[in-house]
């Protein structure tokens, strides 16, 4: 469909641009720039700054362009002694009550108001009265706030709205005297901060980086985060071999994620250089006794020795290899090489919670892209709740209905918080999602999924009436959790619903970062589960190499299962269960010092680079592992080059040929794995409905919604090194006083206490 | 307090001074609702609306805008539901007609908003009061109950099968919730704030729906221009300000009050020193502000023998306008530098906040008038004050800017001296 063209002159220039094109972003595009702070892509207008004013012909007053639309033969003017006065009148009244303390202020360096001031600014100060007063203060343990520095372009309220549907924080007061706060004093939200992220001025402050260093004295790396699987672009800011922030400010990072980051990405990373951080290689030279510190020759070498001596007396396979989804697509290639082509086991595997493995041997479509999701006509979204596990997917869906009015359909036992966005909620008993899917994807199917979800069979009518009718795409969205059955027909599911201009795209939600690397990599290819690798321990499995560790929720019912190893190693950043029960701890290197990629939900193929050179003596997980493999005979020939295995990769991966380093360059143009898309053979629909009639559908409707942070606050191997997060995951409290930080506050009253006891 | 229609017959206060007259039965004996009959006995929705077109009536909150004209930008064909709000959000300083014809008269507004309900097709709709008149909505409540309980309002209104309700809705005291958009905000339980136009409320007002907001004092005019016809009523006033015009007098004359006079009414001098009883205790006539605080400040040299016709052509010919009709009569004793910046504390007290020239601009106007009252004022501040006037006026997002900067801008040109007496280095007099 071509756009219509509207012939709009700016500044004595004539252009062609589409008609209904939003003035500002066509002006800037033609190199006539104009200052605005409220005015931000894809947020509801504001118009509220006054910055962006323009004299457009016929019209009586200056306009802002913010909120003009081109029509054909409009005239504009941008510049002009009429518009400069009035843009250094607004800046002179935005900084009239503005403290003007630049030289104390985290932002100052990367501070819009101070850029603009420079740009658009008078160059005398006129204002000679006493300004307004208003204390700083602490909003929660992450965020904190200058309210003198706010210019009220009220972005911050507009994300919190608008992207995480929070409502957290809004504007009090009146006048003059408004103030951006809280409802009740202390921010009972998912604390993503993104609000401190699009804040053009010091007002929201990174609390975790109050005072650290001046913006402009850290390096910036861009890299992807390590925490879910939506793989959000940011900067890492470091200084001096420490990670001090995290950011994803436009000036630094462009990636699918935009400005957007969650708790964890943000505020996450002081794990990287954290006290706790194993040092050396450690020996345990006996069965319960210490681990020694050792030198990595003399690990290395006595890792190779064990290991050929528990092949020699039990086979091979009596070996299991095991990576953890957090790793590098280049450790978990090298590890697989290492599993398969040296020590020749058939058991090896990773740690994740769940396998897509069948979802990608079925799989009959494209992925989506966040983007792709952003402008979906209708979205599906079957078990999962992506606002707390992967907040990117949540927000662009959140966008998605409330910007672009896409249509919405919530399959869920839970009423999580995306309902509020549900054109249609289908609220199933626990459990019973599948059955939904089964009916949506075979109408045959209905009265069943009825009577297991307990939901009306005349809603999914409509769910599926609302899918076979949209134009545009279908985004199927789902919960890595759901059975190998449903994700087999999820797979598939583009043959029931494609069309004539509609396509449908599929989403996984797998639990980590590297869920879906760790399946191209061809970790999970067995179909081995880590339960059933500890169920064999002991038994078939006398050995195992885990890069990584074991979670909570696979040692449950098994904690001894590791202690009847004969021998274990471990790669890790930190002593965990796992490490307790290891023969040798080898220290590894955090995303935060390795190079490498991630392969998000999307299949996007993201760069990892070091910010900081690896901490004490740990190296990357595959330069270990690469090292252990010479030292047992086989030199893979990577040297110390993590684009090297890249390269190795793109050879035997088949949805990463052609791809190198050089290719994954550009984080604004993410590269998507082309994965083999195939028509399946078996008859998933028949199997699922086998599944589906044995599905146990007697618990109890689930009616309350969680609260937010249900999962993002749950502490994690690596969320649990963060104070704050401890704070958070303690039910965020709100401290005696907000003057002071929370964690100094608390952290105090702690030690007293203990001092007293 | 002189409550009274000079130079033509009462309409607007045709029964204010009547026993009980906010009875039901004292309305209905006195022609109350004879129009809505009229309209429901085989006028069209079109009709009504073409009757108001040549009424010429001007909105009566400030804006002037013409009422009849509003009313068919609302399209006919929107599936939507259609809503009809009363601006009862009487807040302009000086003006308080409203609160008069709602205590005295609430069945004429009643009638008024079932009219136009009927021309717009809406079923819902809401007389948005000040939180200030809390009494006015008890008083309103009574009416809206004794005339839904009288087959006036409710489903099937007199027999046909024209159905309308009217609810009540009380402000927070907020002077920016008069802005029709920001008042349809706060009615929908938000911030009062303004909103962008377009869209124009009668496109996507309440609820994104078309709506119309009309003022009491336009609403209340309706019944009349049924009655009389819209010819009849225009010719009362003038070609383009068409009816009669309340005027709530307050300030230094022997009679202030709300007067009815009709559009362009022969002229303002008459007005102050006959009508309203001349200058309290005979002192001289230093200023007026005909159209409450938002307009121009007049000069008593622009009105006497000046002839000033009182309309909405005649007031701008004179060098103001007539904004709500809040006429406050200032005698010689009065400083209008202190009476602006009392003013101006008002404005900067009532900023929502939304836009920075508005916010930023009334907060540091006030504080250099704060600046000058401590004695601290400088030759160059007038100067200083019209620029952040200037960087104010047609730059804010909605008209509020404008009404804090044209008194200001008005008051230090009309009356220099007031200024310059102030902004002297040393009280040497050099400025």
């Amino acid at each position: 469909m071509a756009t219509e063209l509207a012939k709009v002159t700016i500044n004595g220039k004539l252009f062609e641009v589409p008609k209904g094109a939003r003035l500002i972003d066509v002006c800037r595009e033609k190199g006539f720039d104009i200052p605005s702070f409220c005015y931000y892509a894809d947020l509801a207008l504001q118009a509220s700054c006054r910055m962006c004013l323009v004299r457009i012909e016929k019209m009586p007053k200056l306009q802002t362009s913010c909120t003009i639309t081109v029509t054909d033969g409009m005239v504009v003017t941008t510049q002009s002694e009429e518009i400069e006065k009035a843009q250094r009148g607004m800046t002179e009244f935005l900084l009239a009550n503005h403290p003007l303390d630049c030289p104390v202020c985290d932002r100052g360096g990367e501070c819009e108001l101070q850029e603009m001031t420079f740009d658009w600014g008078g160059l005398e100060e006129r204002f000679t009265e006493q300004k307004n007063y208003y204390a700083e203060r602490y909003l929660s343990p992450m965020v904190a706030n200058d309210p003198q520095r706010c210019i009220l372009c009220k972005r911050c309220t507009r994300v919190c709205d608008e992207w995480m549907g929070e409502e957290a924080i809004e504007a009090g007061g009146r006048g003059a005297h408004t103030v951006i706060g809280t409802y009740l004093g202390w921010l009972d939200c998912s604390q993503c901060g993104n609000c401190i992220e699009v804040c053009p001025t010091g007002t929201l402050l990174d609390a975790t980086y109050r005072h650290q260093t001046r913006p402009w004295e850290l390096a910036q790396t861009i890299s992807t985060c390590n925490f879910c699987s939506d793989g959000c672009q940011m900067s890492v800011g470091s200084r001096s071999g420490e990670v001090r922030r995290v950011v994803a400010r436009d000036r630094y990072v462009n990636g699918i994620n935009g400005e957007f980051l969650c708790v964890k990405g943000r505020f996450g990373h002081p794990f990287i250089n954290h006290a706790d951080r194993i040092r050396t290689p450690m020996i345990r030279y006996k069965k319960g006794g210490k681990l020694i510190p050792a030198t990595w020759d003399e690990a290395i070498r006595h890792v190779a020795t064990r290991l050929d001596e528990v092949a020699e007396a039990h086979g091979r396979n009596a070996i299991g290899v095991v990576g953890s989804p957090r790793l590098t697509n280049e450790s978990l290639h090298v590890l697989r090489r290492f599993a398969t082509e040296l020590v020749g086991t058939e058991n090896y595997t990773t740690t994740d919670l769940y396998s897509l493995q069948t979802f990608f041997e079925n799989l009959g479509a494209p992925l989506a892209t966040h983007r792709d999701i952003r402008y979906a006509k209708t979205i599906v979204l079957i078990g999962g709740d992506p606002s707390e596990l992967q907040p990117l997917t949540g927000k662009q869906v959140r966008q998605a209905v409330r910007n672009g009015g896409a249509q919405l359909i919530l399959v869920n036992p839970i009423p999580i918080r995306l309902r509020e966005q549900a054109a249609i909620f289908l609220h199933t008993n626990p459990g019973t999602e599948e059955a939904v899917l089964l009916a949506l994807a075979d109408s045959a199917n209905d009265q069943l999924a009825a009577k297991k979800g307990g939901i009306n069979s005349e809603h999914i009518g409509k769910a599926r009436e609302m899918i076979a009718n949209t134009a545009g795409d279908v985004v199927v969205m789902f919960s890595a959790a759901l059975s190998s059955e449903a994700q087999a027909v999820l797979g598939q599911f583009a043959t029931v619903f494609g069309g004539e201009g509609r396509r449908v795209l599929l989403h996984p939600l797998p639990l980590f970062n590297n869920s879906i690397g760790a399946h191209d990599m061809g970790m999970m290819d067995r179909h081995l589960s880590p339960e059933q690798l500890l169920d064999a321990a002991g038994e078939t499995i006398r050995a195992m190499y885990v890069a990584g560790s074991f979670l909570p929720e696979h040692l449950k019912d098994r904690a001894d299962a590791l202690s009847k190893l004969d021998f274990l190693v471990v790669q890790e950043l930190f002593e965990n269960e796992t490490t307790a029960s290891a023969d040798v701890v080898l220290p590894a290197a955090s995303y935060a010092e390795v190079d490498g990629t991630f392969t998000n939900n999307s299949g996007q193929v993201q760069r990892v680079r070091q910010s900081i050179p690896p901490l004490h003596q740990s190296k990357a997980d595959w330069m270990i592992v690469a090292q252990l493999a010479k030292e047992l005979g086989l030199d893979f020939g990577y040297e110390l080059s993590a684009s090297a295995v890249f390269r190795d990769i793109a050879k035997n991966v088949p949805a990463y040929s052609g791809m190198t380093y050089p290719l994954l360059k550009d984080e604004s143009q993410p590269v998507q794995a082309h994965y083999a898309t195939a028509a399946s053979e078996s008859d998933g629909i028949a199997e699922l409905r086998k599944q589906v009639e044995n599905l146990d559908a007697s618990g109890e409707k689930i009616t309350v919604t969680p609260k937010v942070g249900t999962e993002l606050f749950r502490l994690g191997r690596l969320t649990e090194k963060v104070p704050q997060f401890q704070l958070l995951a303690s039910g965020n409290p709100r401290p005696e006083t907000t003057a002071v930080s929370p964690l100094y506050q608390i952290t105090v009253l702690r030690e007293q206490a203990n001092g007293h006891g | 307090m002189r409550i009274e229609a000079i130079g033509c017959e009462p309409l607007q206060l045709r029964r204010v001074h009547l026993e009980n007259s906010r009875g039901l039965d004292v309305y209905r004996r006195n022609g109350g609702y004879e129009a809505i009959k009229k309209v429901l006995d085989g006028m069209s929705p079109d009709d009504v609306i073409n009757e108001v077109k040549k009424s010429a009536l001007r909105g009566r909150g400030g804006a002037g805008f013409p009422t009849g004209m509003k009313w068919s930008f609302v399209p006919k064909d929107s599936p939507k539901p259609k809503y009809v709000v009363c601006n009862a959000d009487e807040s302009e300083p000086g003006t308080f007609k409203d609160r008069y014809l709602m205590e005295r008269d609430p069945h004429m507004l009643i009638e008024g908003m079932l009219i136009a309900a009927y021309a717009l097709n809406a079923k819902t709709n809401y007389i948005y009061t000040r939180g200030e008149y809390k009494y006015l909505i008890d008083i309103m409540d009574v009416a809206l109950e004794e005339a839904r309980a009288a087959g006036l309002l409710g489903s099937n209104i007199l027999g046909t099968n024209f159905s309308c309700d009217i609810h009540t809705h009380s402000g927070a005291g907020a002077y920016i919730c008069g802005e029709e958009t920001a008042l349809l905000s706060s009615l929908e339980g938000l911030r009062g704030h303004p909103r962008m136009k377009p869209p124009f409320p009668a496109v996507s007002g309440l609820y994104a729906c078309p709506t119309v907001v009309n003022n009491v004092e336009t609403l209340t005019a309706v019944p009349d221009i049924i009655k009389m016809g819209g010819e009849a009523y225009q010719k009362l006033g003038t070609e383009k300000s068409g009816g009669t015009k309340l005027w709530s007098v307050s300030g230094h004359v022997n009679l202030p009050g709300v007067y009815e006079l009709p559009m362009g009414y022969d002229d303002m001098e008459k007005f102050i020193f006959e009508d309203c009883g001349g200058m309290l205790d005979g002192k001289n006539l230093k200023a007026v502000i005909p159209g409450g605080s938002s307009v121009y400040i007049m000069r008593a040299d622009q009105i006497a023998g000046k002839d000033v016709r009182m309309d909405y052509e005649g007031l701008v010919a004179a060098g103001s306008s007539v904004g709500s009709g809040g006429f406050i009569v200032m005698d010689e004793t009065v400083d209008v530098f202190e009476s602006t910046k009392n003013l101006t504390e008002f404005y900067k007290h009532e900023s929502c906040g939304w836009c920075t020239p508005c916010r930023e601009g009334t907060d540091w106007l006030v504080k250099v008038f704060k600046r000058i009252d401590s004695g601290a004022g400088r030759p160059e501040d007038a100067q200083l004050m019209l620029d952040l006037c200037d960087n104010i006026e047609g730059k804010s997002f909605c008209p509020l800017g404008d009404a804090a900067a044209w008194p200001i801008q008005s008051a230090i040109k009309r009356f220099p001296e007031d200024f310059a007496r102030r902004l002297t280095r040393n009280g040497d007099g050099i400025s």
